[in-house]
């Protein structure tokens, strides 16, 4: 009796045993789902139930001076595919065959695209534009939809492609100007997030929060489309006369500093891009900031102006040219070797003469001179706003007190052993015509957003020559191109002012790159009251070197036909005849 | 029926005499009108939520053919084709000889940025004076 009675309680205990050990084992795997690993599960549920858009609105455009848009994005969309529904190969390969007839991306592409995703969706194809957007829908496939997008256009084709820049696949901007305005341009994208059903579509009641994105501004450049157009054409056509490797021409309106053309070349298509090929994104920098070069005779202006300013000559004061200068154990010739004699401060302009710009600058000093080659802008980057632009180099007593010579300063004088970029020599020159007061350059005119629009005001920098000297000096200007064949330097119904310049092309190892030169010129029009500044820069050019021959032609082309769409007055002498209503 | 000691029935007054049956099927049929009730309503939300999705979609594809339209037009100005359609369609040639003259009218209106582009330009609001603000109902002349 006994035993059997410990037999039936030992079996209860066991039972109660049992059913707390279980107990326990469960409690403790809720424990564990529940508490310790909360987190992980809480947020692979929300993965499968709750769905997250970033919501774009559309990127702001940029615009010409005349709100004509040179960049601007229209609706496209994304094409997305949810994972697990292309799980069986059978329906993913079908359903790919389906949106690759549609969307230009290939079956195979997009099936390993979806194979190799770790989100729980993935974009297989984007940047599709309304028509393919419609007949994606109009599929019908399970697990696929389509997300709003934008895509970039460029209604000028590749105008000013090195200047605006590109975007990539998440609309941002990668290069140029929509890099740079990228905060202004892309607005602050939103975002959804919504409880959605086992085929990844939303629910109807159920959660859902939205911020919604803020559009980007529109921004106005100072680029007139017009002359942009004018400067890039002018410039292909020079580099394809001379046989040269590339060039650049910028086109600035002194009065303000605003840029209205800045093109180089080589270029790239700006539509698309390529990024797979690293040789080639070179082609992507904006050669008028990114690069320096020895400006050659367009510099013995800078050594002239301060001379000038400085009150030591007049363009009257005369000087004998001996045809050789020497500075320390340096002798410094004449680009042709000649030695001219007794000459003027406006025939070293006119001669172009190395041994004249060396004696200005012995004359008015190294602290002097290097003053006013820093008030000119050189040697700092000319605060343009551009990413990428750069210092140049400008060696002085000051900075490199060990290594700069004497000779620095009479090599200096014409261009030789300093380094600017086309917008500091540009922006130099538009001092000079701007009644000697230095502008920054400005590139954005307007800034039109939701809440209103930004005028950006003309920035000046410094005065940095007296208006007497700067307007002594533009007349010279004027002089040394009426010193100039009309066959290569001629704007028709407008006086012009305008300096040459041949250099050669400075090697990283301190040489100079054989048989190779840059020939630039650079002229103001109209002479009397200045509207444009051009800066044509030819690199290498094949036969001739010199400036005149070779950028001179593209200079006078581009003036009179940007002065003409300008609508300014040509002199009184080209007109012809007068009307009266 | 079952009556108490005291003689009264256990079925409330009110109720007496009511055929039971028929309370318990209205009562039932009430019920039931009442649990279709939210079923209809949300049936009806339903449906006006997919309408609603429905019109959101046919916005976002109205939207989406104005930008293309926008961006159409923009192409169809462009530079590149004015000048095809000067030369090839105009047959139009550049000047051999530009002349100037001189014309005693003033200069045409400078462009002005399309007005796509530029923000809506809001009423201002009219700021009257306090008195103008307390008495302004009355109807003087």
């Amino acid at each position: 009796m006994g035993k059997r009675r410990f037999t039936e309680v030992w079996r209860v205990w066991a039972v109660v045993a049992a059913i707390v050990l279980a107990t326990f084992v469960v409690t403790l795997r809720l424990v564990q789902l529940q508490i310790v690993d909360h987190a992980r599960y809480a947020a692979d549920a929300r993965l499968i139930h709750y769905g997250r858009d970033t919501l774009a609105d559309r990127r702001g455009a940029l615009l010409d001076r005349n709100g004509y848009p040179l960049a601007a994005s229209e609706s496209g969309f994304n094409v997305m595919v949810e994972q697990r529904t292309w799980e069986d190969p059978a329906k993913a390969r079908a359903a790919a065959d389906s949106l690759a007839e549609i969307t230009d991306v290939p079956a195979d592409e997009m099936l390993g695209i979806v194979r190799d995703a770790e989100a729980f969706e993935i974009p297989v194809a984007r940047g599709l534009d309304y028509a393919q957007g419609v007949a994606v829908r109009e599929l019908g496939l399970a697990g696929v939809r389509l997300l709003e997008s934008s895509r970039r256009t460029y209604p000028e084709g590749n105008l000013a492609a090195q200047l605006l820049g590109f975007v990539g696949q998440e609309n941002s901007g990668l290069t140029g100007l929509e890099i740079d305005l990228d905060s202004i341009l892309g607005g602050n994208p939103g975002q959804v997030t919504y409880e959605r059903d086992g085929l990844g579509n939303q629910l109807a009641f159920g959660d859902r929060s939205e911020i919604p994105p803020q559009p980007g501004a529109n921004v106005v450049l100072s680029i007139d489309r017009y002359v942009q157009r004018l400067a890039e054409q002018e410039l292909d056509r020079a580099i394809g006369d001379n046989g040269a490797e590339g060039g650049t021409i910028i086109v600035i309106q002194p009065e303000t500093g605003q840029v209205l053309a800045m093109a180089s070349r080589p270029t790239f298509d700006v539509t698309k891009p390529d990024l797979s090929d690293n040789s080639k994104q070179a082609l992507f920098r904006n050669r008028a900031i990114t690069d320096t070069y020895e400006p050659g005779s367009v510099f013995k202006l800078i050594t002239a102006a301060a001379a000038l300013d400085l009150g030591l000559v007049s363009p009257g004061t005369w000087w004998y040219d001996e045809g050789v200068v020497h500075v320390s154990d340096w002798s410094i010739y004449n680009w042709d070797h000649s030695a001219n004699g007794s000459q003027t401060v406006q025939q070293i302009l006119s001669k172009s003469l190395n041994t004249g710009a060396a004696y200005l600058a012995n004359l008015c000093g190294s602290a002097n001179f290097y003053d006013y080659v820093e008030r000119f802008g050189f040697g700092v980057t000319s605060d343009s706003g551009l990413s990428g632009e750069v210092d140049g180099r400008v060696r002085t007593p000051d900075n490199d007190p060990t290594g700069w010579r004497e000779v620095d300063m009479a090599t200096n004088s014409f261009g030789q052993g300093i380094a600017v970029t086309p917008l500091q020599m540009a922006m130099a020159v538009a001092a000079i015509a701007n009644d000697g007061v230095l502008m920054k350059p400005q590139l954005v005119n307007e800034i039109v957003g939701p809440l209103g629009t930004q005028v950006v005001e003309p920035q000046a920098v410094r005065q940095v020559m007296s208006p007497e000297s700067a307007r002594t000096l533009l007349d010279m200007m004027g002089v040394v191109v009426d010193g100039v064949s009309t066959a290569y330097v001629d704007v028709s119904g407008y006086e012009v002012g305008g300096k040459t310049g041949t250099a050669n092309i400075a090697t990283e190892n301190g040489g100079y790159k054989p048989d190779a030169y840059i020939s630039s010129f650079i002229g103001v029009a109209p002479l009397d009251d200045p509207e444009i500044v051009v800066l044509v820069k030819i690199d290498e050019p094949e036969d001739v070197p010199w400036g005149t021959v070779v950028a001179g032609p593209a200079f006078s082309r581009l003036a009179e036909q940007a002065l003409a769409y300008m609508k300014v007055p040509p002199a009184q002498q080209a007109l012809v005849a007068g009307l009266q209503d | 029926m079952a009556a108490n000691r005291d003689g009264s029935s256990a079925i409330p007054e009110v109720l007496q005499g009511t055929n039971i049956p028929v309370i318990l099927i209205v009562a039932a049929l009430i019920v039931g009108v009442a649990a279709l009730l939210p079923l209809v309503q949300t049936s009806l939300a339903t449906s006006t939520g997919g309408n609603v999705s429905r019109l959101e979609q046919l916005r976002e594809d109205w939207q989406a053919r104005l930008h293309e339209q926008e961006l159409r037009v923009a192409g169809l100005g462009s530079l590149d084709r004015i000048e095809s359609e000067a030369k090839v369609r105009l047959k139009m040639v550049a000047p051999d000889s530009v002349t100037y003259l001189s014309v005693d009218a003033p200069a045409p209106a400078q462009h002005r940025l399309p007005s796509r582009y530029l923000p809506d330009e809001k009423d201002p609001v009219e700021s009257g004076s306090l008195w103008g603000d307390l008495f302004g109902w009355v109807p003087l002349p």
